[in-house]
């Protein structure tokens, strides 16, 4: 059977909600992009140092004792490394600088990485007695602390952005019906049921709607990587750690998908009250 | 009540804006087949009449019943249900602008859901037998008030009502087409037993076809002239199917040109 729509928008109706639905889908999109991104680069980031710790022997009497318990302990441990005493006076060049009597009183430096976090947590126990055990994950928590706030305030706004388009899309769905009240008496005449009509409404909003999207996506995704790449030059830290995985690429494509169905939904929602309560 | 009773009023009141009752203790029972003229002075209520039967308005008190069924108890979709069997004219044509002819016509067939092929075969064959054929791709508001007219009754005869409605249907038309709009309702409703109430202000309409009328003065309604229930229903209309008089009609109208 032919899906004849009865009645279409009127072309400034139609322009403003294409244009208005496109926008919220690139805002969805970016901040869907944003909040994958940073969820991810924190984890990662939390997943490379939560078996990292800096071993730190400011008693030069320990050192023998925490030697030999890296020693024994080799089984548990990934890579060890012992900071030189050359590789310390570059870290602390600004306040080591001439002269040897201040290097006699630099500490022993270890940096490990245990092979899983129970093996970091057991070797915290034996070693701290001895020396100082700092964690990478307990010193990076204020940066991960951020990110996920970031990542919170990014959904926040995703939902916000959700919230808006019910309220377009309702709001256009009610507007319609009031631009087109003659043609849906007609119709009540000639003996359209309710679903009908909404049915009728519900094909041009997905038509809309599916553009939108389409639109919207196609503009966010190379602002999406173009925030990615600005993240990756700084190399280091907590942004250079930001990535959206192909799971999270197909949770932005299924994101205007859903918008859409919501979109389509909302139409029927909207368009079943306003004819029920003529 | 008979079983053939097709339109039912008793006691019915109706009012619009809860101001002073248009029509007040209607009671009347019309059987199927039959065919009545309404008459009334402008703003008698003939029109709120036929909006209470078509269910476009709520009676204030009273009983309506369609065939037997009591509507004040049905939903919207019951009521949408309902209308499948009926049918109005408007005198205002209601025609949607900006579809053709051809959509117009078709629009209740689609809404029924019925296949397009047939819906093509149909609408194609009824604008014929009202003579706008040829227009069948053009837009409503490019046709004449006659025309426009003659577009809406194509509209609601499409859908083989059993009760056919009409406001004013011959008023925008000359009396020669006034006539073969006339013959087409009266074959309607001798070939298909569609019942016809007919809306009208024309006296020589009346005269000339001496159906009985239902008469709406002071509120009240009240019946002139015997009923022509006589008229036996007929089966189920099965679709327009060709009929010589059709064709004959559908000549005549093609003849005439625009109204």
């Amino acid at each position: 059977m032919k899906k004849t729509t009865v009645f279409s928008l009127v072309r400034d109706q139609s322009v403003f909600m294409t244009a208005i639905m496109s926008l919220l889908t690139f805002l969805s999109v970016m901040t869907l992009g944003i909040a994958i991104s940073i969820s991810t680069g924190v984890i990662d980031w939390n997943t490379q140092w939560k078996t990292s710790a800096t071993v730190q022997v400011t008693n030069q009497k320990s050192e023998p004792t925490v030697r030999k318990i890296l020693n024994d302990n080799k089984t548990k441990i990934e890579t060890l490394h012992e900071i030189s005493e050359s590789e310390m006076s570059d870290l602390m060049r600004p306040w080591v600088s001439g002269g040897n009597a201040l290097q006699n009183y630099l500490p022993k430096v270890w940096e490990v990485r245990f092979k899983s976090e129970s093996d970091l947590n057991d070797m915290s126990k034996t070693i701290s007695p001895h020396a100082r055990f700092l964690t990478h994950a307990s010193a990076l928590h204020a940066s991960m602390s951020a990110g996920w706030k970031m990542m919170m305030i990014a959904g926040l706004i995703l939902v916000l952005t959700l919230g808006t388009i019910a309220i377009c899309v309702s709001y256009i769905a009610r507007n319609t019906a009031m631009l087109h009240k003659r043609e849906l008496e007609i119709l009540n005449q000639i003996g359209a049921t309710d679903s009908f009509v909404a049915r009728q409404m519900q094909i041009i909003v997905s038509k809309i709607s599916a553009c939108a999207g389409l639109i919207g996506f196609v503009a966010a995704v190379p602002v999406l990587l173009l925030v990615l790449s600005s993240a990756h030059s700084a190399r280091v830290g907590l942004m250079a750690m930001l990535n959206i995985t192909s799971f999270g690429w197909a949770c932005l494509v299924i994101l205007p998908i859903l918008i859409t169905i919501f979109a389509i939904w909302m139409t029927r929602h909207t368009t079943l009250k306003i004819l029920q309560k003529d | 009540m008979e079983e053939k009773t097709a339109i039912s009023f008793a006691n019915v009141a109706a009012t619009y804006d809860n101001a002073n009752e248009v029509l007040s203790d209607v009671s009347f029972n019309i059987s199927g087949g039959a065919f009545y003229f309404l008459s009334g002075a402008s703003g008698a209520g003939k029109t709120t009449l036929l909006r209470l039967i078509y269910q476009l308005h709520k009676p204030s008190r009273g009983q309506i019943k369609l065939f037997g069924q009591n509507t004040a108890e049905m939903t919207r979709d019951d009521i949408a249900k309902l209308r499948h069997k009926m049918a109005i004219v408007f005198q205002e044509y209601s025609l949607l602008s900006h579809m053709t002819v051809f959509d117009n016509v078709a629009l209740p067939l689609r809404v029924r859901g019925i296949a397009e092929k047939k819906v093509k075969q149909l609408v194609t064959k009824v604008l014929d037998w009202v003579g706008l054929g040829k227009y069948a791709d053009v837009k409503p508001m490019e046709l004449s008030g006659g025309q426009q007219q003659r577009v809406s009754v194509a509209r609601a005869i499409i859908v083989q009502p059993s009760i056919l409605l009409a406001d004013e249907p011959t008023g925008n038309l000359d009396d020669e087409n006034a006539s073969r709009l006339m013959e087409l309702f009266i074959q309607m409703n001798k070939l298909f037993g569609t019942t016809i109430i007919l809306a009208t202000h024309n006296k020589k309409l009346m005269e000339t076809y001496k159906f009985p009328v239902i008469h709406v003065e002071n509120h009240r309604v009240t019946f002139v002239g015997k009923s022509s229930s006589t008229t036996e229903p007929k089966k189920v209309w099965k679709g327009p199917t060709p009929k010589n008089y059709f064709s004959e009609l559908s000549k005549q109208f093609d003849d005439i040109g625009n109204a």
